[in-house]
């Protein structure tokens, strides 16, 4: 009943409300703009059969590293849409793109360490593993799971994904949504 | 040009990282200071002047930012071969143009760059994304052009391709320009080929846009086909392809591959079946993202039945496989599928009602317990006649009686029995006391399952959460038709009590904005509203559930706030999405860049944001109406009120969008205009439920209306200010100077622009005012129209000071002018008004807004023409002129406005007494009788039943394990602060008004001391 399907422009205004029935907190605008705008293959969303938005997920790539890798920004599914595996397609979507699209090696996530379905979830479901733990990494002062997952990861892809960084000048006035960190605040059960 | 190394826009690094460094620490008075040292070193270098301009600009020296601005742009534009030109300088001084709102001045710096420095692409690159941000879509694709020749590269070429589009689909190109663009690729794909996957969509939609099917499956199958890197993306695309070509047999061919990779995609399904069904609709694109047509209603087939007959039973087949092969449990596609399978034969006409309704027993059992089964069946149940439907319902609740799951699941079906009733019209169709026992049992069974929550963080949705909302739903019909006010209270101290436990709970707070504000208690919606958090895009969708009943507030402070936040979010927005899609173009992402501005052009013809644009304005006024002075600055800064009226005209233009998402709003308000609960109960046949079509289609057209309306209010009240005074003058200097004609002749325009908004000709509508005089009756108190009525009065007066054009026989005494008809207006619809109005606390959906809106707007805008009189009788200077007395030719005048001022202090102290009388009632006494409204003393029947729920509920959850938290918000919740609440928020919203009314009397009494 529910596609997956890769999210528009539009969808912004669903996903965003998604968010705030999902989460206490909600990210600014510009973030999600930023994704999609650079990353839209890495946007998913569930679309229940009315257009309704029941869930997204949301990544993008690290490609500052010397590893390419994908990372998941943030994960929501309605409340009436749990115990579906919705988020699991969801994130499953993703990382098959991260590594089709953008080759990536690995993708990492961080995840509160009180979330424990969500982190039952990763590990079991999705087969994430603990690679590090931030101290304080959540605004409340929560620590987070660094997890990391591993991809296959192609050896030759003939996209290659460039930045072209262009204006910006001194004091870096260019156009930057905030970086905030990327907490995948997931509430999916 | 050029960028040298270690060189920064000609000037050493080492000279200006100190700069930089000071810029990034926020320390602009230091940056102020080491830039003007630099200056003194390099006082013609335009780096140091942007540089210079850009801390001015970040201190908030707006003026003199754009002055060095642009004299570094002299500098740079000379023909002098010593100025250095860098891109550094270049995107420099952009930014600081951009900040400044000068794109132009940034844009012809580059312009002015790229002729002096041909062939240069950083440069050329820095120019485009100039005309990105300003929507020229032709100069963007010109320069992307230009830069292809250069370069040869594929994304420049794409660049242009991708202006080509948006001149089209977001300017006023013609579909032949996609032949160019078509022509172009062609030609670059035959010589390089292509490499990059949005390269490759955006060819072939460049081709469906053209209807070039064949052509761009051609593309697809090809070699450059394997660019698209995930097969069923691809296989979607194919079938869509197809299905468009007509070839329906393969399309469903290509979409059964889809589905038996993914399952559960029920868009592919629908489509599948559309293509077995040899129904294209699905495949053409809604251009209304809010509001799709339903597209799998359309029932036109144009099979055989023969045909349709193989072709459901080639879907039946594929389902059951699907079925057996899927080893996913929470998969409801497959499940779905089949029910959809029996819907498309009832409607072909071969269906059988029975297997549908077997069907969703089946579907029951699986899903039953989910919060999404509701939804999910409601397009089956939409086929089923109401027999059926109840047949439906009595299974239901034989099902759930007999089965045996757990507790969690038992309670999940127990839930969507609820809803399913709900959901069929059978609530409303039920006797009261049913009606009752049922919100009761909702109740029961939400305090029974607390112990099922108890493990649950405070965040976490509860078990049953949606009960609360449902036995509201219900304990508001309750009241609809009993008009029992405890049965409103009822419905509020159930969803207080939920917050209590659970205080994220959105659905609560949403209906609790809607009944508060409806029982007047308006400052306590405004509070719930707040404690959702509402903000980004969210204040485009969810702010429509306050905004309007603040609009006509006297809570001008918290309206203030609203507007100007979201007005912020949105020029913001504006300001900074140019930017988001050169991101787009940088990143490669072409279809993205489309999708983009097509989004921001929807948001920029939001219905919403062109109200808040023209509201800020009106609030203005009202606020300041008490002084003419601060009044005429207002106008001022809106061109003279001409801005409102322009921006309504301009957004006009092009269609609005309306992004309220409606589906969040209570049964009882589908749209913002329009509450059931003001209206009588008309049983089962205004189950509103059917009528929410209609209604979101006429509260568009209304909503076009009202903001050409109020765009009209701001120019109208400059024009009649202007003409009062000017009627002064005119007998003043008797047979001397010209009135200005231009002025009337325009506000005349502008009334007859408002009558014909309120469907009345001016002729008409000026007579039917006048009749007022002549004791009829024209207008019912208090009604909304009311307003526009009596703005078109009080602006018909100013116009006629000049015009003189209606005239009133001398036989009448009552009425000899248009200012005594104003004013016995506003007294009567006041009188009348307060007459048939209740105290607030037991009149719910009371007449309190109409009176406000009344008294802020059109009697203040009718006392804002009295002072522009009296200013003009007494202009500063003059006052002592011939002994103090006026010209003889204003005595009537004169006369006119002693009276109307008497007239206008009766009708407002008329308000005053209403409001003190209300207030004197101490708030314990309202408290009291209020509570009493839903303790039972004994009564069997009406409202308290619920209430006695959730008053035991406190005692019963110490002899159950409900865990500490909700043991202690159970036990910590008050009832009688519910009540002490909804009370205070009413008094703070009377006396509010009081005080406006009294500023209003002293400020017209001011007035008089004046005469």
């Amino acid at each position: 009943m529910v596609c997956i399907r890769k999210a528009t422009v539009d969808d912004l205004l669903a996903m965003q409300a998604c968010n705030l029935f999902c989460l206490p907190e909600n990210y600014q605008m510009k973030y999600y703009l930023y994704h999609i705008l650079s990353w839209p293959q890495l946007l998913y969303v569930a679309e229940d059969y009315n257009g309704k938005i029941v869930g997204y997920v949301l990544a993008k790539m690290e490609e500052e590293t010397t590893e390419c890798h994908g990372h998941i920004t943030s994960l929501a599914v309605l409340r009436t849409h749990r115990k579906l595996g919705l988020a699991t397609k969801l994130m499953t979507a993703a990382q098959n793109a991260m590594e089709q699209v953008y080759a990536a090696e690995y993708v990492s996530l961080h995840v509160r360490k009180s979330n424990r379905a969500a982190f039952n979830l990763y590990t079991e479901t999705l087969g994430y593993k603990i690679h590090d733990v931030e101290a304080k990494y959540y605004a409340d002062g929560e620590d987070a799971y660094d997890m990391r997952k591993q991809l296959k990861g192609r050896k030759h892809h003939h996209h290659h994904h460039h930045h072209h960084h262009h204006g910006g000048g001194c004091c870096s006035a260019e156009t930057k949504a905030d970086e905030k960190p990327g907490s995948t605040e997931a509430k999916t059960e | 040009m050029a960028s040298k190394f270690g060189l920064a826009g000609g000037i050493p690094e080492r000279r200006v990282r100190p700069i930089w460094d000071a810029v990034d620490s926020r320390q602009f008075k230091n940056a102020l200071k080491l830039s003007t040292a630099l200056l003194s070193k390099y006082p013609n270098s335009p780096y140091a002047l942007a540089l210079k301009a850009l801390i001015l600009e970040r201190m908030g020296k707006n003026e003199e930012a754009l002055s060095v601005c642009l004299n570094a742009k002299e500098i740079l534009c000379t023909n002098d071969s010593n100025v250095f030109v860098d891109d550094l300088t270049l995107s420099t001084l952009q930014i600081v143009f951009q900040r400044l709102d000068h794109l132009e001045l940034a844009t012809s710096c580059y312009e002015y760059a790229c002729t002096k420095y041909p062939n240069n692409l950083e440069v050329m690159m820095g120019l485009f994304s100039c005309y990105v941000r300003e929507y020229s879509f032709v100069k963007q694709q010109q320069i992307a052009i230009k830069m292809y020749k250069i370069a040869g590269e594929e994304r420049f070429l794409l660049w242009a391709v991708c202006s080509i589009q948006l001149q089209v689909c977001c300017g006023n190109g013609g579909g032949k320009l996609f032949q160019l663009a078509e022509g172009l690729l062609k030609k670059h794909i035959a010589s390089h080929g292509l490499h990059e996957p949005e390269a490759l969509s955006v060819y072939i939609s460049l081709l469906e846009q053209q209807c070039k099917f064949g052509d761009a499956l051609e593309i697809l199958c090809g070699k450059l086909g394997s660019l698209m890197m995930i097969e069923v993306d691809k296989l979607r695309l194919q079938g869509r392809l197809l299905a468009r070509a007509g070839d329906y047999v393969a399309a469903a061919d290509v979409f059964q591959k889809v589905l038996v990779l993914c399952p559960d995609d029920w868009e592919c399904f629908l489509q599948y079946l559309g293509c077995l069904l040899e129904d294209g609709s699905i495949f053409i694109k809604d251009s209304d993202p809010i509001h799709p047509l339903k597209s799998t209603e359309c029932k036109n087939f144009q099979i055989s039945e023969e045909l349709f007959d193989s072709r459901m039973s080639q879907a039946v087949d594929f389902v059951r496989k699907l079925m057996v092969e899927a080893n996913d449990n929470s998969a409801r596609c497959p499940y779905l599928a089949h029910l959809e399978i029996e819907r498309r034969k009832l409607l072909f006409g071969k269906g059988d009602a029975d297997k549908v309704v077997e069907d969703l027993m089946q579907y029951f059992i699986r899903f039953g317990h989910l919060a999404c089964f509701t939804s999910d069946v409601e397009r089956f149940l939409e086929v089923l006649d109401y027999n059926k439907k109840s047949e439906f319902l009595k299974k239901l609740v034989k099902e759930c009686v007999g089965s045996v799951s757990g507790p969690t699941k038992e309670l999940g079906q127990s839930i969507t029995v609820f809803k399913i009733q709900n959901s069929i019209g059978d609530l409303f169709a039920l006797p009261v006391n049913d009606l009752e026992d049922i919100a009761v049992r909702m109740i029961e069974m939400f305090c029974k399952n607390l112990p099922l929550s108890k493990e649950l963080d405070v965040q976490e949705s509860m078990h049953g959460e949606e009960l609360l909302s449902l036995a509201c739903n219900v304990l508001v019909q309750l009241f609809w038709r009993t008009r029992d006010l405890g049965y409103l209270l009822e419905s509020i101290m159930i969803l207080e009590f939920g917050l209590a436990i659970r205080r994220y709970v959105w659905q609560y707070k949403i209906l609790l904005v809607h009944l508060y504000s409806y029982w007047s208690s308006l400052p306590l919606a405004y509070e719930r509203y707040k404690s959702l958090d509402v903000k980004n895009i969210l204040l485009e969708t969810v702010s429509p559930h306050i905004l309007p009943q603040m609009v006509a507030s006297p809570l001008w402070a918290d309206l203030s706030d609203l507007l100007r936040e979201y007005l912020k979010f949105m020029d913001d927005h504006f300001r900074e999405s140019a930017d988001l899609t050169f991101l787009a173009y940088r990143h490669r992402n072409y279809s993205k860049v489309i999708e983009f501005v097509q989004f921001k052009e929807r948001l920029q013809r939001s219905s919403h944001y062109l109200m808040a644009k023209i509201e800020a304005p009106i609030l203005q006024l009202k606020q300041n109406s008490n002084n003419i002075d601060e009044v005429e600055c207002i106008l001022e800064s809106l061109r003279c009120g001409t801005h409102p009226l322009e921006l309504s005209n301009e957004i006009r233009s092009k269609s609005l969008t309306f992004n309220e998402d409606l589906k969040l709003r209570p049964w009882w308000t589908p749209t913002s205009d329009k509450n059931y609960l003001l209206g009588p109960f008309e049983g089962v046949s205004s189950c509103p439920r059917e009528n929410t079509h209609n209604q979101i289609k006429q509260t568009e057209e209304n909503v076009v209306k009202t903001v050409e309306k109020r765009s009209l209010l701001p120019r109208m009240i400059y024009l009649s200010i202007y003409s009062a005074s000017e009627s002064v003058k005119e007998n003043l200097e008797a047979n001397g100077a010209l009135v200005d004609s231009k002025l009337s002749l325009e506000l005349k325009i502008l009334l007859e622009r408002y009558t014909k908004i309120l469907d009345f000709s001016f002729q008409d509508a000026v007579e039917l005012v006048l009749g007022f005089s002549s004791g009829q009756k024209p207008f019912e108190a208090p009604s909304p129209d009311l307003i526009d009525w009596m703005n078109f009065a009080v602006f018909l007066n100013a116009w006629n000071l000049n015009s003189h054009e209606i005239k009133f026989s001398d036989t009448d005494p009552s009425s000899t002018s248009t200012w005594n008809l104003v004013n016995i207006m506003f007294r009567k619809y006041v009188t009348e008004t307060i007459r048939c109005t209740g105290p607030v606390v037991s009149s719910p959906g009371s007449h309190l807004p109409f009176l406000v809106q009344l008294v802020t707007e059109p009697l203040a805008w009718h006392v804002l023409i009295i002072h522009s009189c009296i200013r003009s009788l007494h202009p500063s200077g003059r006052k002592k002129k011939k002994g103090g007395s006026v010209d003889q030719s204003n005595t009537q005048l004169l006369h006119e406005m002693q009276n109307s001022i008497q007239s206008l202090c009766d009708t407002i102290e008329m308000v005053t007494r209403w409001l003190k009388e209300q207030l004197n009632t101490p708030d314990d006494e309202k408290v009291e009788a209020l509570f009493s409204s839903i303790l039972r003393n004994g009564r069997n029947d009406g409202p308290g039943k619920v209430f006695n729920i959730l008053e035991s509920s406190s005692s019963l959850v110490k002899d159950v394990e409900v865990g500490a938290r909700i043991l202690e918000a159970v036990q910590s919740w008050s009832p009688a602060g519910v009540v002490r609440n909804i009370i205070t928020g009413q008094r703070s919203l009377l006396s509010d008004f009081l005080k406006l009314c009294e500023l209003k009397l002293k400020s017209l009494q001011t007035v008089r001391l004046q005469l």
